[in-house]
């Protein structure tokens, strides 16, 4: 790889007790001291990843519900800290975890583009210039100055992923916000992706759907259980995994449970 | 290779670099901004009624617990109706931030769990909204001050480095409660009650002046009280207030803060997990 390094996963574990309790309360904290033990469960994330991103590159990130790829993407984002090992960001990131992060449905769809942006770390001007971009790409029309509130939930995503789409920054992590809207503006998504590609640009695209993967991504990781599989050219691991997914369990991946 | 711009580890108790931290908080105050009015706008606050009901609200309030002084206590002048409204709208500024702080982070789970930004902003914000909140009623005050005729004079400008601690403090005790209630979610319904509390234990519906010197103890261990005895005397009666209670106002409006501030920027990598 020549290229510069952009994201360095080293050993990376994560680990998180959730409570059999549904919501923490001072009552329940109180009614289990005579209990002594918390009733919580440990979930194993995460463990023991490693992985580059180099710039330039296309990482299809795969792998079941569950597998941890949402996790291993928020502890990239700096959103969850890992419980071991190691993260080195190199650039500026920016995620698209889940779609309309910061929207408020109450206002207009002009003053989300505005929220939504802010949200992601553009400033007010920058929105600004990029506004009627934004409006254009959604298709809203007149309605962008309408409550969002009275937005489908098709028109409701197409502005959430314009808004996302003109953030350019140096890493920028796709978590399964392809597949929103109907088939022209899945398209049309799926080119502004491809816009993105460059060579100063990382790009991590979580996602189920294998045909895009394999267009788009020049790279590929397919996470089981918290744990790398596989990781290399989109065929052969898109194969490896789908051949996976039709055979069921296979020895090598399921060793641990 | 060049240094890397973000480094994650493992999570460790202890303070994040706060050079970093500020710097990334200071770059999202549009957002803060922002984000505070379309809260305000959710809860109607641009439209007129809306405003209006925003000052009717506590002049209401303020009428009613001096109907109650008025039964209980025989009191009839209009210079305690003038104390009790300017305390009283003071008193909800510190409220106000309680309650839309103490589920701020909850409340932003959805943004916690998908963006990366400082969580402060969260309980920053709902401070943000309840001085939005406050600034009309200033008004309202002003127009009572001149209907009744107390008296305007230099001396009220001392109002203004009150307000200030006042803002302080609502800061503190909204960033200690956002981080409390994460852990103890009940927090939020026990808070009724420590409001009311709070309320009946300052000099809003007294004086500070009236309290039994037995009682003496309120001054010492409730934050509010020199707080918002500065205020009747400055806004009120347009006198200098006590530098002691300034200085006790500020020190326990820091010390919260310090420790509340410790406490949530120690503890705020570990949200998106505990949400």
């Amino acid at each position: 790889m020549t290229n510069e390094l952009a994201v360095s996963i080293r050993g990376v574990g994560l680990t998180y007790t959730t409570s059999i309790d549904k919501k923490p309360t001072l009552k329940a904290r109180v009614k289990s001291l005579g209990r002594g033990k918390k009733q919580t469960r440990v979930v194993r994330a995460l463990d023991d990843i490693n992985l580059d991103v180099h710039y330039g590159q296309v990482l299809g990130v795969i792998g079941t519900n569950g597998a941890g790829k949402s996790s291993l993407m928020r502890c990239v984002a700096g959103i969850l800290p890992p419980s071991q090992g190691r993260i080195e960001v190199y650039g500026t990131v920016s995620t698209l975890l889940a779609l309309g992060v910061g929207f408020n449905p109450s206002m207009s769809g002009r003053d989300n583009v505005f929220l939504g942006g802010l949200a992601a770390g553009m400033s007010r001007e920058e929105i600004a210039a990029n506004f009627d971009e934004i409006a254009e790409f959604s298709e809203l029309g007149d309605a962008i100055d309408a409550p969002m509130r009275t937005y489908s939930s098709g028109m409701y995503a197409r502005l959430a992923f314009s808004v996302a789409a003109v953030v350019r920054p140096d890493i920028l992590i796709i978590d399964e916000a392809l597949s929103t809207g109907d088939a022209k503006f899945k398209e049309k998504s799926l080119n502004r992706v491809k816009e993105l590609r460059s060579d100063d640009r990382a790009l991590i695209l979580v996602s189920h759907a294998m045909q895009t993967l394999r267009e788009t991504c020049n790279d590929v990781a397919w996470l089981h259980k918290g744990k790398l599989i596989q990781r290399g050219e989109p065929d052969v691991v898109i194969d490896a995994y789908q051949e996976f997914l039709h055979l069921g369990k296979s020895a090598a991946i399921d060793e641990d449970v | 290779m060049s240094t890397p711009l973000q480094v994650y580890e493992p999570f460790r108790a202890g303070l994040p670099k706060l050079g970093r931290y500020w710097k990334s908080l200071w770059s999202r105050r549009t957002f803060i901004k922002e984000y505070s009015k379309s809260e305000l706008r959710e809860q109607h606050f641009d439209s007129v009624f809306g405003q209006l009901w925003l000052v009717l609200n506590p002049l209401l309030l303020s009428a009613v617990y001096f109907i109650l002084i008025v039964i209980i206590g025989g009191a009839t002048d209009s210079a305690r109706y003038a104390h009790l409204t300017a305390s009283l709208f003071l008193f909800y500024l510190v409220a106000n931030s309680l309650t839309g702080g103490v589920k701020s982070i909850t409340a932003g789970q959805r943004l916690i769990l998908n963006t990366a930004f400082p969580r402060i902003m969260l309980p920053i914000s709902a401070v943000v909204i309840a001085v939005f909140k406050f600034f009309p009623t200033l008004i309202v005050f002003f127009i009572i001050k001149a209907v009744i005729g107390t008296p305007f004079t230099w001396q009220m400008l001392w109002a203004i480095p009150v307000l200030l601690i006042a803002i302080f403090l609502s800061l503190a005790v909204a960033i200690t409660i956002s981080c409390v209630n994460v852990y103890f979610r009940d927090i939020a319904s026990f808070l009724p009650y420590l409001t009311r509390t709070l309320l009946y234990l300052s000099p809003i519906l007294y004086e500070a002046t009236a309290l039994k010197p037995n009682l003496r103890a309120l001054e010492i261990f409730n934050p509010l009280f020199p707080i918002l005895d500065s205020w009747s005397r400055a806004m009120v009666h347009g006198e200098a207030p006590h530098m002691s209670s300034l200085l006790q106002g500020l020190a326990w409006a820091t010390g919260i803060f310090f420790l509340g501030t410790y406490f949530f920027l120690s503890r705020e990598r570990e949200f998106a997990v505990r949400l």
